[in-house]
């Protein structure tokens, strides 16, 4: 870190932004120094996105100030913020499709001839802005959808540039790039450090961190605890800081007696996603597969939903070779799934509890294509009884349950027909605590009954003081399994942001 | 195809491998669908040349020109809306109200001609009158956030019943000065109507492909959000098409009016050509957006369709059945070539 009178870029104090019941920002601090690639890190909900969605003036604080280069800004908006330097370099690449690369760059900006756009010179300069900084050749004609990703951040890095940002704000810029795209990414932020350009960097990769960055924030529910650099601190007390330790005994204890394999999965591949992944869930047991976004882990569970299909490698179900082409292929097969997007596909919102619960067993009530109410009703008062289902009853809508007790809906629709497998997106993403551990306790019940469970998740918390075994993906790669004692989140979380590859592995 | 010339190693460039490859056969499938469009209109041309008797004649090109004029400035309009709310067939832009404000917009001309006001105001009022039936469409897509191929079908409705109730679904036949000079009054042999043809592709050309204007308003039919990133309000331009879309049935209505001497019912059957006109413009471009160039190309094929069908004694409900042919065709190959190889 070079020191001698740092300009303060972005300070903001005293932060606070509440969500509902959840105050995603508490008391936060984040100053960035001109001329610094400044780091920040967290877990899932630490605040890290709100905080910068408070800068970029998307989400208005509840009380905090702000100020840009030493000016207090009092009403922030995209327009207001970008106005003052601070331009952003969005995850979900914000970039018109069917623009051209010169168009891309210079959209709102356009050099102009009174209200005609100067065609040529906006070509000439995107493509000079382009060769100077990353030195390459990008023909400005190209359309931007016929770019690769990497070739689109360059773009939208570009564009900032052509308007002379000031801060930069980069949220996990190297998610879909290869090393040497990574490699050349880090070389112009270098060099924009260099020219004076305080960059804020956002990423989960460790490595990635510790290389490129002067200095780190930490961020941990809601609040910045610890300002460090990663030159004098290790990334493994980096990573400590990031985890929240105090959380109560919300996991029901385990007793697995585990079993013969049910779900076996070989040589799985997919082009672009993730590569020669094995992994075998047996009776009885919770598995947890994790990975950062962009590691493959999710499109390895969007395979066995039939969602997407991989390119290579075979699925075996209880020991049969099975084909998943699609969704309803991989019901049939009798994999109950629990899609992520409960609302889009995990339950229909606009149905009673009753009608979601015998949906996908609709063959056990129904008679000659006619439902048996009664043995319906029955069997879902039953399942509204065991589960704990907070609804007045099973004629409500399931729009008007809680976010966990819709979950415990989708569960209960998979009961209903006996699946032996069950694969699980994130099942407890947006539900609250004590519909958390209910939902804990109904899989932990499944298990015990000899369902095999895999579960996709990115709570280190749930994942190691839950699952049996765990299985982190890395870039598109198994990097480890942990289980036992090797597996806590400090292990995981090092594993799956590529600090630590493939240590503690029990069998 | 252009690549990355980095000076990096290559060894990692495994996952990357797929996308290039994939685009390229996208790149391909695009051109392909443009060549083959070209050639089909031009085949069709030569059949026509060849077979309808006098199709080639000056005076008959002209004529078709001249058809096309009240067309053209429909599907201008229309191109206006689909590059503003995106051409996603289901969830993009579109305005079907488009003919039967233009029937409004002619009603309402040839009825306060009759009434002896004189051109001026007339053609003011009935300008005012298309701009409003377009506010009202902006208003329900954008304010009200109904999908526009709803929004616009209920507006439709309204203005065919507005229309009728000003005409009594009768012809209303007017003539006034301004009428005369535009049916009669030619210069270097090109008539009004076929020169306002021309000053509209004209004026078009420049406000959509050659301004700023023109570019944010892609953008915002190309992705919304990443126009709004970028600082621009989307919705504003939104509803703007939908105005502009007004405006146009205004002027075509004018047009028609002058050509017939009068406002007659049944101007809603023009809906189908102006789609088609709009839809298969988007061939020509190598992005799939309607571009004013690719509009007056299709509009003109469609004007030297019915103008062939007739002379080949064929019935003119061919034709609609062909342009209906034409929209499924051109939606079905462009929405192909547009989705994405893989699963996400």
């Amino acid at each position: 870190m070079r020191t001698s009178e740092q300009r303060i870029a972005v300070s903001m104090k005293g932060i606070n932004k509440r969500f509902g019941s959840v105050q995603a920002l508490d008391d936060a601090n984040l100053d960035i120094a001109c001329g610094t690639i400044h780091g920040l890190v967290g877990q899932n909900g630490a605040g890290k996105s709100t905080i910068i969605k408070v800068l970029a003036g998307i989400n208005i604080p509840d009380s905090g100030t702000v100020e840009i280069m030493g000016k207090r800004v009092e009403r922030l908006s995209p327009s207001v913020v970008e106005r003052h330097g601070v331009h952003f370099i969005h995850q979900d690449r914000l970039l018109v499709p069917t623009a051209t690369v010169g168009e891309a760059v210079f959209l709102r900006h356009e050099p102009k001839f009174g209200p005609f756009i100067r065609r040529r010179l906006m070509d000439r300069q995107a493509a000079a802005l382009i060769k100077t900084y990353f030195d390459i050749e990008l023909d400005p004609g190209v359309l931007v959808q016929d770019l690769t990703t990497a070739q689109q951040k360059i773009v939208q890095i570009t564009r900032a540039l052509a308007q002379k940002a000031r801060v930069l704000v980069l949220d996990e810029p190297t998610a879909a790039l290869v090393k040497r795209e990574v490699d050349s990414l880090f070389s112009v932020l270098r060099r924009l450090r260099d020219e004076g350009i305080a960059v804020i960097f956002i990423s989960h990769y460790m490595q990635e961190i510790e290389a490129l960055c002067d200095t780190v924030t930490v961020m941990r529910n809601g609040t910045d605890v610890g300002v460090v650099s990663p030159g004098e601190t290790p990334v493994d007390k980096i990573i400590a800081m990031m985890i929240n330790r105090d959380v109560g005994e919300m996991f029901p204890a385990r007793q697995t007696k585990v079993g013969a394999p049910v779900l076996q999965i070989t040589g799985y591949g997919r082009a672009g996603s993730f590569n020669n992944i094995d992994l075998e869930v047996r009776r009885g047991e919770i598995v947890g597969l994790t990975g950062l976004l962009g590691s493959g882990a999710k499109e390895i569970v969007r395979c066995l939903f039939g969602l997407q299909q991989p390119d290579r490698g075979t699925v075996k179900l209880e020991n049969k070779l099975i084909n998943i082409g699609s969704p309803m292929q991989a019901v049939q097969h009798g994999i109950a799934m629990l899609p992520e997007d409960r609302r889009a596909h995990g339950v229909a919102l606009g149905l009673s509890v009753r009608e979601n619960v015998s949906l996908a067993s609709l063959g056990r009530y129904s008679q000659l294509g006619f439902m048996r109410r009664g043995s319906e009703r029955s069997a879902v008062t039953d399942f509204i009884r065991e589960l704990s289902i907070k609804t007045p009853g099973g004629e409500t809508l399931v729009r008007n349950l809680s976010g966990g007790n819709q979950q415990k809906v989708a569960i209960a629709k998979w009961l209903s027909c006996h699946s032996k497998v069950y694969v699980l997106d994130e099942p407890t993403v947006a539900v609250d605590v004590a519909a958390k551990v209910e939902i804990y306790t109904l899989l932990n019940r499944l298990a015990s009954e000899g369902a095999a469970i895999l579960m996709l998740s990115s709570d280190l918390l749930e994942l190691s003081d839950f699952c049996d075994r765990v299985l982190v993906v890395y870039r598109g790669e198994l990097v480890g399994e942990f289980s036992g004692d090797a597996l806590d989140s400090d292990h995981l979380l090092a594993a799956s942001s590529g600090a630590q590859r493939n240590e503690g592995v029990a069998a | 195809m252009t690549t990355v010339h980095s000076t990096y190693s290559q060894d990692e460039a495994a996952l990357e491998a797929a996308p290039p490859r994939v685009t390229r056969r996208k790149a391909i499938g695009a051109l392909a669908i443009r060549l083959g469009a070209v050639a089909a209109f031009a085949a069709i041309l030569i059949y026509l040349a060849i077979a309808a008797p006098g199709f080639t004649l000056p005076g008959n090109l002209i004529n078709i020109v001249e058809q096309s004029a009240i067309l053209g400035v429909m599907a201008f309009g229309m191109s206006m809306v689909i590059i503003g709310g995106g051409s996603n067939v289901t969830e993009g832009g579109i305005d079907l109200s488009i003919a039967a404000n233009m029937g409004v917009c002619a009603a309402v001309y040839a009825k306060l001609l009759m009434l002896g006001y004189s051109d001026a105001p007339a053609l003011g009022a009935t300008l005012m009158v298309g701009i409003a039936i377009g506010a009202l469409n902006a208003y329900a897509v954008v304010g009200l956030g109904i999908l526009p191929l709803l929004a616009t079908l209920a507006v439709m409705n309204i203005a065919a019943g507005i229309e009728l109730t000003v005409t009594q679904n009768t012809v209303l036949s007017v003539s006034s000065r301004f009428l005369d000079f535009l049916s009669t009054s030619s210069a270097f042999g090109i008539s009004a109507l076929a020169g306002s043809l021309i000053l509209a592709s004209i004026i078009m050309i420049a406000l959509v492909h050659f301004t700023s204007f023109g570019l944010r308003l892609y953008a915002v039919g190309g992705h919304p959000e990443a126009a709004r990133a970028a600082g621009i309000s989307a919705s504003r331009y939104v509803m703007f098409t939908y105005m502009f879309s007004g405006l146009c049935a205004a002027i075509s209505s004018v047009l028609m009016v002058s050509r017939l001497s009068s406002s007659t019912p049944g101007s809603g059957e023009m809906l189908l050509s102006v789609l088609a006109a709009a839809l298969l413009g988007t061939v020509f471009s190598r992005r799939f957006v309607p571009t004013i160039g690719g509009t007056l190309l299709s509009v003109l094929f469609i004007g030297c369709l019915a103008n062939g069908f007739q002379l080949l004694n064929v019935s003119s409900y061919w034709v609609n059945g062909v342009q209906g042919a034409l929209i499924l065709l051109v939606v079905a190959t462009t929405s192909f070539a547009r989705k994405p190889e893989s699963g996400q």
